[in-house]
């Protein structure tokens, strides 16, 4: 038994070691902040992501040609948008959309020079832990039973060579 | 001769599972780090990367339990029938995986997490053969005869695979089309490598996951046998004057 947990325990080592990583990689370039968040934060001209809804009757400017202004609401919070990037393809009013940015805090305008499409990493995390999850658990199950059968049989002394009844009689 | 075969790939029943870790592992890596995102689906295009081995692995165990069942009709092989047993289970747990993820995928991609599509009800009616399958097994009390009748269920269900495969040329479909046929491979090299790392590692981990759980059916088979030998030579000398 001891070498299956420490085969198993160097898999679910390896697996951990990837998930930790991967979260570090979504917090690094995936990850967006709200934008209550980025109006209370100090003032800086790190970019950051921020997600929201583009605000009905706000979106103007030349979009295709990559110059748009418009609100951006995120629960109670809106937050005034100058964007001056790569033509916007799909942005539209009430659409929710992922804006790379830093906020100017004299004007509270969030200056976007580039946009991302939503992250929707959860359904990535959920499809991978349903996954690797229900097969680790039916390899290990499936890897334990064979030890248990086999101590069963070793401990019934089941392989013992068996004595013919009827040669006994005699 | 299956028989032999069964028995004598047992032996290289370690190097199967290793070699899926390995596969699994680096799968993994390169399709939830170093793979770029798609142009349109994001991120969310890392599901492929689990969600099409679990299929692609699901229609090989099918394929496996259809030869082993016309196999096990005309020799009778008790070894084949475990190993079909045991194909069927594993098979079930790789559909209704990948049937799960799929689900997943679909929810953001098109917005709902279950259609009437070709491609998703010919896959479902495949993990109900299965259910179906493993019933017969449990609910015939002689298992010789449940055996040959979940057989002769696994042969005639095995006219849902060609659908499974061509209902996305047959019908109209929201599923996306074949990306591996006689037309080439319709996928980019940066998606190409974990796909084809995490596919190599589901069949060489179905294949080992195969092999064990033959080995306990096999095994329980024994246990069974031998219990029930000694049971009746205790009887035997207990009842005798």
């Amino acid at each position: 038994m001891t070498g299956l947990y420490a085969r198993w325990a160097i898999m679910i080592g390896g697996i951990l070691l990837l998930a930790t990583m991967t979260f570090q990689q979504y917090q690094r370039d995936l990850s967006t902040i709200s934008l209550a968040t980025v109006l209370n934060s100090p003032a800086t001209t790190e970019p950051v992501r921020i997600q929201g809804m583009v605000k009905s009757g706000t979106l103007s400017g030349a979009v295709e040609q990559g110059q748009a202004t418009f609100e951006l609401i995120d629960g109670p919070t809106t937050l005034a948008v100058e964007y001056a990037g790569p033509p916007l393809e799909n942005i539209r009013e009430l659409k929710t959309i992922v804006l790379l940015g830093h906020l100017d805090h004299e004007t509270k305008t969030f200056k976007a020079k580039d946009t991302a499409l939503i992250s929707n990493f959860g359904f990535v995390a959920a499809a991978y832990v349903i996954a690797v999850l229900s097969l680790g658990w039916a390899i290990f199950a499936m890897s334990q039973r064979v030890m248990v059968l086999f101590k069963e049989i070793k401990e019934e002394k089941l392989y013992e060579p068996e004595i013919d009844p009827l040669a006994n009689k005699e | 001769m299956l028989n032999r075969f069964i028995r004598y790939i047992q032996r290289y029943k370690g190097w199967f599972g290793g070699g899926a870790a390995i596969c699994i592992f680096l799968g993994l890596y390169t399709g939830l780090l170093a793979s770029p995102p798609d142009y349109y689906q994001g991120e969310l295009v890392r599901i492929m990367y689990v969600h099409v081995p679990l299929a692609h692995t699901s229609t090989l165990a099918y394929s496996v339990l259809f030869f082993g069942s016309i196999w096990y009709l005309w020799k009778r092989d008790p070894l084949v029938d475990n190993m079909c047993q045991a194909s069927a289970g594993i098979c079930a747990l790789f559909t209704a995986l990948a049937l799960i993820t799929g689900s997943i995928w679909a929810k953001p991609t098109w917005n709902t997490w279950w259609t009437w599509d070709p491609r998703l009800v010919s896959f479902s009616v495949l993990l109900l053969i299965l259910g179906g399958y493993l019933m017969l097994r449990k609910l015939v009390d002689d298992p010789e005869r449940g055996g040959r009748y979940a057989a002769i269920l696994a042969i005639v269900g095995g006219i849902d695979l060609p659908i499974i495969k061509f209902s996305v040329e047959w019908w109209r479909t929201l599923h996306q089309p074949m990306s591996f046929s006689t037309r080439g491979v319709a996928i980019s090299d940066d998606i190409l490598v974990p796909l084809t790392l995490m596919s190599l590692g589901a069949w060489l981990l179905f294949a080992y996951m195969v092999m064990v759980r033959t080995q306990i059916l096999y095994l329980t088979d024994l246990l069974q046998a031998k219990k029930g030998r000694l049971l009746s030579q205790t009887h035997f000398s207990q009842t005798s004057p």
